[in-house]
């Protein structure tokens, strides 16, 4: 079933209660952590029998993954083994290579993305992405780009300075940029470029929040600092993270899904995986003695 | 599949056969407090309480492989298991050691031309005996993840309190002479040892099967007396 | 293992330093060979440019025309050529980035995509006087809105820019990292708000580059302009009309016997070198601008 990509205006229902989800409530910017939103209750991602393509190459095979809500999923496995084709799959990024398809279903609570109708843009606006090298927008100053996912999906948003706000509180980067809001993005380290990239998802508000990679390319502190990040994160978002650093899959992750050849070999608990695999092969990646 | 992490497998089984090595040291000095015991050779005794030195060297050699290796090479899954198991297996070694070590000096204590119970030495040896197999068995059993023979310890464990439990109702009914009734107490703390060899013996059995199913059961022992026989 | 000192290397051979020598001299030697010719043209240019310039009205007044008494300057050609280039942007850079935004956003390798990459390359080789006879044949013969009129002429220089702009503006937009399209459609952003708003603003220092060297090229075209609007005398901003260009200016002026009229020919051409040269100047002055931003 070749999804097309379609500009059907209309949003499809993400929840059986309809429509988008509601407003955050407002915040004092003194007030910094996530956490100390209102509770909202988390969405989970399913996928079903899910099968992708590079043109003739079966990049992932028949995957079936049930990512629980507000919980940090990793996704391990060799370079090759899919990963993050299964993660590009469920915004539907996939799509944009050209000759790239698939097929199956990709469930964002009861909202199957890949169902015919569906409009790609708004599937994509649920769902924010983190990508390997962080990737800020260069014309734009720090408050441009976190402001960008506002302004490119058209959202009118009043009170944009206090989102911008609370979203670089989020992150922990408020403190480090709020005398330079105006100042380009691309001035940032490394470390905090990224993070500004993830300020830059989190303001448009998703459910569910995609990590390709997001500290291989980061120093240690950096990569720690992100890790916690994560770790912070997950109190409001269902997180899927892709790493081929098996430390930081174990240091961040609820659970772990081991990847090979495009298929899942064994998911479970972070802590069986690293102690206790079931399957021989995943013993064999985590030890190290291929991949 | 061409195997990475090839040193820290070759350090990782390094280690390994020097904590089980060390089960050896124990079946030599195991055998030579005893001997020093029926043979009232207090020399030999001597020599044994000397060489818990090696042991105890052994403990901490093992101890500090064991701390560098999961600083620098953060071992995983069964890597891991087998990591925190030797930890164990190394602790009970040098426990079993230090009994062997109480049965040499019980031997000056236990005097020379002293008047001796026959079933009581009879028992004595046979839980030498026992203790001995045991702690070759729990060698071979961990080396060989051999979930059958760990268990089997167990079995022979019992037989071992056994022994200690009718020395102790021997030794109450021992009579009136004191220097017997003397002895017979001295027998009873040689025969404790003994019992405590066996237990650690089971103490690595149970570490085995740990390695192998990555599930840790407690076998039974003194404090755990079995209804029916484990199952894993 | 004794340490490694300085006579552990080799020593470089004679017969290697005198092959370096030659090598190093030719190469120097046929560089300025190829410079010759070229500052010469400068010289001269400047010298005989210089003395047209010098003339009565040069840039304040039109050519006249006449035969015999006052030549007249040049001001409507400068003027005129600029109206026309000006109208032949405004149809050729937009057209041109269009076509190359559609060639790497949506076409990309696709058979078609690759169809119209080999036909704009064939077109920037094609001989400037082919656009203009195309020109002539379409919209001159046929009378269609008149006849020889300045705006043909600037459809003319449009065709001819076109497949530069599209080349180089191409270029600029490969260049913009497709990690930048990556995050702006993970937003949500529709495609067309992806061009609009992250990649031309990325690629803008490099569009504007390579728009004004296509400019640049625009002004110093002949052979299109001859067959579409011809020559011209006086000043006339109406691109309805016939126009007078730089280009064509000279070429008509450098034919006369009249030696003030030949000076006025070499007084254009400086000034269009020197309009083009600063053209170009400002293209690399706004490319490093962007490099160091």
């Amino acid at each position: 079933m070749n999804t097309p990509d379609t500009t059907s205006k209309e949003q499809t229902d993400m929840s059986t209660a309809g429509g988008l989800p509601p407003e955050r409530p407002q915040e004092a910017p003194a007030a910094a952590s996530t956490a100390a939103v209102s509770a909202k209750a988390g969405h989970a991602v399913r996928l079903q029998d899910l099968n992708a393509f590079y043109g003739s190459q079966h990049a992932i095979k028949d995957v079936s993954i049930d990512f629980p809500p507000n919980e940090v999923t990793a996704l391990i496995g060799p370079s090759g083994s899919g990963k993050s084709t299964v993660v590009r799959c469920i915004n539907r990024m996939h799509e944009e290579i050209p000759g790239a398809r698939a097929t199956g279903s990709v469930k964002l609570d009861e909202l199957d993305v890949y169902a015919p109708g569906v409009d790609v843009t708004a599937v994509r606006r649920l769902i924010g992405m983190v990508f390997q090298k962080p990737n800020p927008f260069p014309t734009m100053s720090i408050f441009d780009n976190v402001a960008a996912g506002l302004r490119l999906t058209g959202t009118k948003n009043k009170d944009l300075k206090d989102l911008v706000n609370r979203s670089l509180q989020a992150v922990g980067l408020w403190d480090e940029v709020k005398d330079r809001l105006n100042s380009p993005g691309i001035g940032l380290s490394g470390g905090q470029q990224q993070r500004l990239c993830i300020a830059r998802t989190v303001a448009i508000e998703p459910e569910v929040i995609l990590m390709d990679e997001p500290a291989s390319a980061l120093d240690p502190i950096s990569t720690l600092k992100i890790e916690e990040l994560i770790d912070e994160l997950k109190e409001r978002y269902t997180i899927v993270i892709v790493t081929h650093n098996m430390q930081q899959a174990a240091r961040v992750a609820n659970s772990t899904v081991f990847m090979l050849e495009g298929e899942v070999i064994e998911h479970d608990e972070t802590n069986k995986i690293f102690t206790n695999p079931s399957d021989e092969r995943t013993e064999r990646y985590v030890t190290g003695k291929f991949g | 599949m061409h195997e990475t992490r090839h040193q820290f497998h070759e350090s990782l089984r390094a280690l390994e056969a020097q904590a089980l090595d060390g089960l050896d040291l124990v079946i030599q000095q195991l055998d030579r407090s005893l001997e020093s015991l029926s043979y009232q050779d207090v020399e030999l005794a001597g020599m044994v309480v000397a060489d818990d030195d090696r042991i105890d060297g052994r403990y901490l050699e093992v101890h500090q492989g064991i701390l560098s290796l999961l600083a620098r090479q953060a071992p995983v899954a069964g890597d891991l298991r087998i990591v925190a198991a030797l930890l164990h297996v190394i602790r009970c070694v040098e426990r079993m050691g230090d009994q062997c070590v109480n049965i040499a000096k019980l031997v000056p204590l236990s005097g020379y031309e002293t008047p001796k119970d026959k079933d009581i030495l009879d028992a004595i040896e046979r839980m030498g005996r026992l203790a001995r197999s045991q702690v070759s068995q729990a060698k071979q059993a961990f080396a060989g993840r051999n979930v059958e023979l760990a268990q089997d310890l167990v079995r022979q464990d019992t037989e071992i309190n056994r022994l200690n439990r009718e020395i102790f109702r021997r030794a109450v009914e021992i009579g009136d002479n004191l220097d017997l009734r003397e002895w017979a107490m001295f027998m009873i703390l040689v025969a404790r040892c003994l019992e405590r060899v066996g237990d650690n013996t089971v103490d690595i059995a149970e570490q085995t099967v740990f390695v192998v199913t990555g599930l840790f059961r407690e076998f039974a022992d003194a404090s755990n007396p079995p209804e029916t026989a484990p199952t894993p | 293992m004794s340490s490694i000192t300085a006579s552990s290397l080799p020593q470089i051979s004679a017969r290697r330093r005198v092959t370096d020598k030659v090598m190093r001299g030719s190469l120097l030697g046929g560089t300025i060979l190829a410079l010759i010719p070229l500052v010469l043209i400068l010289f001269y240019l400047v010298k005989r440019g210089l003395s047209g310039w010098s003339q009565s009205g040069f840039f304040t007044s039109d050519p006249t025309g006449s035969f015999f008494g006052n030549p007249g300057g040049i001001r409507s050609a400068i003027v005129g050529s600029i109206e026309m280039v000006l109208l032949a942007s405004v149809i050729a850079i937009p057209v041109g980035i269009g076509v190359a935004l559609y060639l790497t956003e949506y076409g990309k390798q696709s058979w078609f995509a690759n169809t119209v990459r080999y036909f704009v390359d064939v077109m920037t080789g094609v001989p400037s006087i082919m656009f203009g006879l195309f020109i002539y044949i379409v919209l001159v013969t046929g009378h269609v809105g008149g006849g020889f009129t300045a705006w043909k002429g600037s459809i003319a220089l449009s065709l001819l820019m076109i497949p530069i702009v599209v080349r180089s503006a191409e270029v600029v937009l490969l260049l913009v990292p497709s990690s930048l399209r990556e995050a702006a459609l993970a937003l949500g952003a529709p495609r067309w708000r992806v061009i609009g708003k992250v990649v031309l603003p990325t690629a803008a220092p490099g569009l504007v580059t390579g728009s004004l060297l296509a400019v640049a090229r625009g002004m110093g075209e002949t052979a299109p302009l001859l067959f579409t609007v011809t020559a011209a005398f006086g000043l006339t901003l109406n691109l309805g009309t016939l126009m007078n260009s730089l280009p064509v200016q000279i070429y008509t002026d450098i034919q006369s016997p009249r030696a003030e009229i030949v000076n006025r020919a070499w007084g254009a051409g400086l000034t269009l070198v020197l309009i083009v040269l600063l053209l170009n100047i400002i293209a690399r002055f706004i490319a490093s601008r962007s490099r160091r931003a």
